[in-house]
């Protein structure tokens, strides 16, 4: 089963914090969103490994675009 | 009397209006980004308009209550839930000790809620207002946003249960949008010698989308074209056209020119400084800015004049002390 870490912001990529195929916990930093001049941190929901990285540095989000494809462990 | 369990994106204690009387000292007035929702939901729980009430930008935080109160939420539905059950917006209901309010976020419609609270905020008064100034440092609580762990004690309030169930009437619900009407006086730097016509022209016949780097001290939109500008470039003031010799700001809601980009200042904004202002957003409509979602909405100008500002301003102070104004 797979999942998706959405933005939960509207406001631009200012960077990725993690690697395809990376194991990461619950609540691992990421995406990190740059909205309101402040850099907003993108948990991960559950534990996981990093599938896709949907997005990169300078893109546009708004809620629910989907940045990151996770599998569960 | 209210902890913060999860601080979200932004939690900041704000009154109204601020702490005006100090730009000449270059301090911004900051204050609640929609004192309207600000005064209403004071108004609903029996406090001045003015008192301080906790504002709450784009959602994701929860707090819990260590007493019984009575509370109010307004501004947009951010679908608050209190221990799992939602809760009504725009309406006094009580509180528990041990009780859990949660914030979601930002519904489709509007960026900033408000917790208004019967007897209000026991925050110290620095320069006469309990408003916090972020980039200042100063006022509200320890001059920062609230985070987990922080409690905010409540003024002294005398039978509150006469309160629960008051609700706004529908009537005077503001409404929210995503292409939001601003109504604008233009100056004072303007037509001809810094805009030209066609400069104004587009300024007043754009949706400007509000751009993501917006704050409590300025929302900031889309690029202007180059045609904008009637000079070619800032004088004595520097390269870019924007430029001008230092000067004070308009604040509240001066339309500042930075580069090409338009910059509305607002709450924490600058009371001076050396770029040119083009227009002024009336005091009736400056609380829509605080309800713009950055990123997504866009705002469309229109064109008034002093007499009508005033005319709006009036109307908006009285629709405030309306008898039918709580149900």
């Amino acid at each position: 089963m797979g999942f998706n870490l959405e933005a939960h912001m509207p406001g631009l990529v200012a960077r990725v914090t993690c690697e395809v195929g990376q194991e990461v916990e619950e609540n691992q930093e990421l995406v990190v969103l740059n909205c309101m001049k402040t850099e907003i941190s993108c948990l991960s929901p559950k534990p996981g490994r990093v599938k896709e990285i949907m997005v990169a540095e300078w893109d546009e989000m708004d809620v629910g675009i989907p940045m990151i494809k996770l599998e569960e462990l | 009397m209210i902890k913060v369990l999860n601080g979200g994106i932004e939690i900041v204690v704000e009154d109204w209006p601020g702490r005006v009387g100090y730009m000449g000292l270059g301090m911004s007035p900051s204050g609640a980004l929609d004192n309207l929702a600000l005064q209403l939901g004071n108004i609903i729980v029996g406090n001045d308009p003015g008192e301080a009430g906790i504002e709450i930008t784009a959602g994701y935080c929860s707090f819990e209550f260590t007493e019984d109160r009575v509370i109010c939420l307004t501004g947009t539905d951010m679908s608050a839930t209190v221990n799992g059950k939602p809760v009504p917006v725009w309406e006094a209901f009580k509180v528990y000790e041990g009780d859990q309010l949660q914030f979601g976020h930002f519904a489709d419609q509007g960026f900033r809620a408000y917790i208004l609270i019967a007897g209000g905020i026991d925050v110290p008064l620095y320069l006469e207002s309990k408003s916090t100034c972020l980039f200042g440092a100063y006022g509200g609580f320890e001059g920062r946003k609230l985070k987990p762990g922080d409690e905010l004690m409540g003024g002294e309030v005398a039978d509150q249960d006469a309160l629960i169930g008051r609700k706004l009437n529908p009537q005077y619900m503001p409404e929210y949008k995503n292409t939001w009407d601003v109504r604008l006086i233009v100056g004072p730097a303007s037509v001809p010698d810094y805009v030209t016509e066609e400069g104004m022209d587009y300024l007043f016949s754009h949706e400007h989308k509000v751009r993501h780097d917006s704050n409590r001290s300025g929302y900031r939109l889309e690029e202007l074209p180059s045609f904008f500008f009637a000079r070619e470039n800032g004088g004595e003031g520097g390269d870019h056209p924007s430029n001008w010799i230092e000067s004070g700001y308009n604040m509240l809601g001066a339309v500042n020119i930075n580069g090409n980009f338009p910059t509305l200042l607002i709450g924490d904004g600058p009371t001076f400084g050396g770029l040119m202002c083009s227009a002024n957003i009336i005091y009736a409509d400056l609380w829509k800015i605080g309800q713009t979602i950055p990123g997504r909405d866009k705002i469309r100008f229109i064109q008034t004049t002093q007499e009508e500002a005033k005319k709006a301003r009036i109307q908006q102070l009285q629709m405030l002390k309306k008898p039918d104004l709580v149900m």
